[in-house]
């Protein structure tokens, strides 16, 4: 048996221990009873908006804040030095419970903290200037603050309105996400809260400290902490908050590139968590994280080339034969059944075939959370075509930066 | 807070079991659709065995000719199907596998008798069919150069009709094998022998068609 196969073979047994292990303990999870606040019990709550160049954003998710069935929140825009017309916008908008401040540009994290310092809430929502939220998301989440290990909140991260074959591939990613991310919360094993929309206690901030103001990923930074001081991430799979993916391939580098970047950094900084000493999490969910990139850069990388040489095997084939396309394959209906045969079967193949059955039980778990029918089967050929590939484009770019850079920009 | 204990160590356990049976079945399933189709061609073979034997004895034994030419293209067709899916079958079940061994065995020798009964056809029913026999290698260093003439061959059968190819594996363990080897000095692979002409290794497709046109 080549060395290849035995690399996928061993990564596909992983995956399915992986898998399996997930849904089990989204089962019993599922059956642990928990505490929620009660309607008269939430308290208030603040939402901070850090906005940079989001004038064609920031109404639509203030818009949105707004329709909340919170009952006692507060908003704070903060306008962190913008060129364009963000404060203008945010202005008008101006109230009895929604406050905006302007200050100088210092990033995402300084906004944060200067939010944090004005807020009177005891609970606080980060939030993108352009995400979106469901009316019910925000008393769905805090309700999880009853218990008192709960430090942080996430929501159900989904793609708003996904178009481009980018949108649309990072679509399924989210909504395959959700089944995950309720996995992890089981395990007490989040390590990474979305900066688009998560909530916090505030008197983790008091405690221990705001923002990380120089650090590129702050968000995960902050969940990270949190897991290294043994308190809980929770997450709410009735929120949804609604975020806008890049469409284009730069743009969605440069953000995949600050993310696994930042997780890299981060989890250098954090790495005692990588620990039995911190249960499911140091054990196995971050440690098969780590394997399962090595394993896809690995078996991409690979594959890329391989597909390479057989262009160019072809190419030398199609000049032997003249570049007589017409006659290039002699056809005939053995050809299909042989082709049918090689291709089912190759275990890999089956293989492939399970874990796309797996992926459409997430997505129906994900639409069901959502309430929402969408079709996504033509989505799924998408994701699984380019998906693995642009991970390992991602994760490699990320581990060279790594490597030869101490920092890098936000855009 | 307190450090934290693994929730479970029963459901690591529980979920490896799990994964093994999920892993067994798939090779079991990818297995069984090998053995399945080991079955299938072994009757196809079998019958385009039985049909070539009959053919040929009509016209050897009974002295009947039967110059009905639409049925070679079909059986030509054919044996280069079995030989493709042994040779992935090969691969699947091990070069050691005896059902395998003794169908390419078989194959090898329904083959030459259909090499035979095509040049007796062509002399018998003035026909100008075009045998054309292929020597290949499936070992590791010489698969490829031996794919590429066999991609070569198979364009040139689709132009040309009365291009009837007979395909045998060099390395195979069978005494009809030895005997063509021997009686068309046969030593390496990829070999393409069309009439009386030896090429070795062709390059272009116009190293084999010159020996046809």
């Amino acid at each position: 048996m080549e060395f290849i196969t035995l690399v996928i073979y061993l990564s596909m047994f992983i995956g399915i221990f992986a898998l399996v292990f997930y849904v089990l303990s989204f089962i019993e999870g599922n059956k642990r009873k928990r505490l929620f606040y009660s309607d008269f019990e939430l308290p208030k709550v603040s939402v901070i908006i850090p906005a940079y160049n989001e004038e064609e954003t920031i109404e639509r998710t203030l818009l949105s804040i707004t329709k909340s069935d919170y009952p006692d929140f507060e908003v704070l825009v903060i306008d962190d030095g913008s060129k364009d017309r963000t404060l203008e916008i945010a202005k008008k908008f101006e109230g009895k419970y929604i406050r905006v401040f302007h200050k100088e540009n210092g990033g995402k994290g300084t906004a944060l903290n200067f939010g944090i310092k004005h807020a009177q809430g005891k609970i606080i929502f980060s939030m993108d200037a352009d995400t979106t939220v469901a009316p019910q998301s925000m008393k769905n989440m805090v309700r999880y603050f009853k218990e008192q290990e709960v430090m942080s909140v996430t929501p159900a991260m989904v793609i708003d309105n996904p178009r481009s074959v980018l949108q649309r591939v990072q679509s399924i990613e989210y909504l395959a996400g959700l089944f995950l991310r309720k996995s992890f919360a089981s395990l007490k094993s989040i390590y990474i809260s979305p900066g688009a929309f998560s909530a916090y206690r505030k008197s983790f901030f008091d405690k221990y400290g705001s923002y990380d103001e120089k650090n590129i990923t702050e968000d995960l930074e902050m969940a990270l902490r949190i897991q290294s001081l043994n308190y809980v991430t929770e997450n709410c799979p009735d929120a949804p908050a609604y975020t806008i993916a890049p469409s284009r391939f730069k743009e969605l580098l440069i953000q995949r590139r600050r993310w696994y970047f930042g997780l890299i950094k981060n989890l250098l900084n954090y790495k005692k968590i990588i620990s039995r000493k911190y249960g499911d999490l140091g054990s196995f969910v971050i440690p098969i994280a780590i394997v399962s990139v090595f394993f896809a850069i690995f078996i991409t990388t690979y594959f890329f080339f391989k597909i390479l040489f057989e262009v160019k095997k072809e190419i030398l084939f199609l000049n032997g034969i003249n570049f007589d396309f017409g006659n290039m394959v002699n056809f005939n209906f053995h050809i299909v059944e042989r082709f049918l045969f090689q291709l089912f079967s190759n275990p890999v193949v089956l293989f492939v075939i399970f874990f796309m059955f797996v992926l459409i039980a997430y997505l129906r778990y994900a639409l069901k959370k959502l309430d929402r029918s969408v079709k996504f089967i033509l989505d799924v050929p998408l994701f699984l075509l380019f998906f693995s590939v642009l991970f390992s484009l991602w994760w490699i770019v990320s581990i060279v930066y790594s490597f030869f850079y101490q920092e890098i920009k936000w855009r | 807070m307190e450090q934290r204990d693994i929730q479970s160590k029963k459901r690591y356990v529980v979920s490896f079991f799990v994964a093994c049976l999920i892993f067994l079945i798939i090779f079991g399933v990818s297995y069984s659709l090998s053995y399945f189709e080991l079955q299938r061609v072994s009757y196809l073979q079998d019958s385009s065995a039985y049909q070539i034997f009959e053919d040929k004895l009509i016209a050897d034994f009974f002295n009947e000719d039967n110059c009905n030419l639409s049925l070679f293209s079909k059986i030509s067709q054919d044996l280069n199907f079995h030989g493709r899916i042994m040779d992935d079958l090969e691969k699947k079940f091990g070069k050691g596998d005896k059902d395998i061994l003794f169908r390419k065995n078989f194959y090898s020798l329904v083959e030459v008798e259909h090499f035979d009964f095509v040049n007796e056809f062509n002399l018998r029913c003035n026909a100008s069919f075009i045998p054309l026999l292929f020597f290949y290698s499936n070992e590791p260093s010489k698969v490829e150069d031996s794919e590429f003439v066999g991609g070569l061959i198979s364009s040139i059968s689709s132009k040309n009709s009365k291009v009837m190819v007979y395909s045998f594996d060099i390395n195979l363990e069978s005494d009809i094998v030895k005997r063509l080897k021997l009686k068309y000095n046969i030593t390496e692979s990829p070999t393409v022998i069309v009439g009386n002409n030896l090429i070795f290794h062709p390059r272009n497709s116009d190293n084999i068609e010159k020996f046809i046109n």
